[in-house]
């Protein structure tokens, strides 16, 4: 396991109290801090590749206008990443309505370029469509370890969960990817 | 597959979405948004205390309201409240709509109620001046 390529929480929490003064520039590094990592897990959890700028940008309003909330208790990307989570819940819950795109049927994207499609590996394709089978708590806890390399102490404060519950979560993850991509 | 094959896959997944990414232009569009929009959750909160106002207007409304239409729970409300609802006024004697007035003594207290000018005491009204007060007081 990879160790997490955090930016300094101390720099994070400096921003958060200029945001909250109104400095807007705060606001924006702290979106060009963590927007790459938030789309990552977006895409990673299921997000239409076309829809992931538009997800991360909601994320962020929706941080921004609920940071009173954030008590310090995990990281600032942590708990950025669990936002990402419930607007990326609402954003499907909207497209099922419409029946557009369910995400929970494994369909990812396929719009866009063709060749970059080509590109991505016959197991990647496979974990990326085992994810989407996964229920939402196993993928997102497989993907704040597996992808963004985060302690289990970590994803159990920003998921209110236990570190214990976090590790049992992931490992039923693990069991039922390996099961998917090597069937 | 092993957990790190496993755990390499996971991080490759999303990256070219991620790298192609415009953090600036994201930031700068995240930024206009938070400035259009920025009393929403004033907004929330101002909805929320009206909701509670609205919930409490209903709640003491129909308390009184309630209390009005009970018969019997108003002490000093003589029997002769009840003609009102079912008799014409011009059947009372001038003894029961002295009565009834009295009863309702403490409710006509309010401006709305049409007294005779230079009236200070019911017993100085005839009949016709109290059914005169009646009527205004039945709307």
């Amino acid at each position: 396991m990879a160790q997490p390529q955090m930016v300094p929480a101390a720099h994070d929490a400096a921003l958060i109290a200029a945001w909250q003064a109104g400095d807007e520039q705060a606001a924006a590094e702290l979106v060009g801090r963590h927007a790459r990592p938030l789309a990552r897990f977006l895409a990673g959890a299921g997000a239409p590749d076309a829809d992931v700028d538009d997800l991360v940008q909601e994320t962020f309003i929706r941080a921004f206008r609920g940071v009173d909330r954030f008590r310090g208790q995990c990281q600032f990307r942590t708990w950025l990443l669990t936002i990402g989570g419930n607007v990326l819940k609402d954003f499907g819950r909207r497209a099922a309505r419409r029946k557009v795109m369910p995400l929970d049927d494994g369909v990812r994207d396929m719009t866009g370029d063709p060749h970059e499609h080509a590109e991505a590996s016959e197991a990647e394709a496979l974990l990326a469509a085992g994810l989407q089978q996964l229920p939402r708590l196993q993928r997102e806890v497989f993907l704040l370890r597996a992808q963004q390399g985060l302690e289990y102490e970590e994803i159990a404060a920003a998921l209110a969960t236990t570190p214990g519950a976090a590790r049992v979560h992931y490992h039923h993850a693990v069991r039922r990817l390996k099961e998917i991509v090597n069937p | 597959m092993n957990n790190e094959r496993l755990e390499s896959l996971a991080k490759r997944l999303g990256s070219d979405v991620a790298a192609r990414l415009d953090v600036a232009a994201t930031a700068r569009k995240v930024v206009e948004r938070l400035r259009e929009q920025p009393v929403r959750r004033i907004a929330w909160v101002q909805q929320t205390w009206l909701r509670i106002a609205a919930a409490l207007v209903i709640v003491l409304g129909g308390a009184l309201v309630a209390s009005r239409l009970t018969p019997g729970r108003r002490p000093g409300v003589s029997t002769h409240a009840a003609h009102l609802v079912a008799d014409d006024l011009s059947d009372l004697s001038t003894d029961e709509l002295r009565d009834v007035l009295a009863a309702f003594d403490e409710l006509i207290s309010s401006d709305s109620v049409a007294v005779p000018e230079g009236s200070t005491d019911l017993h100085e009204l005839d009949a016709q001046q109290l059914r005169a007060v009646l009527r205004s007081l039945e709307g």
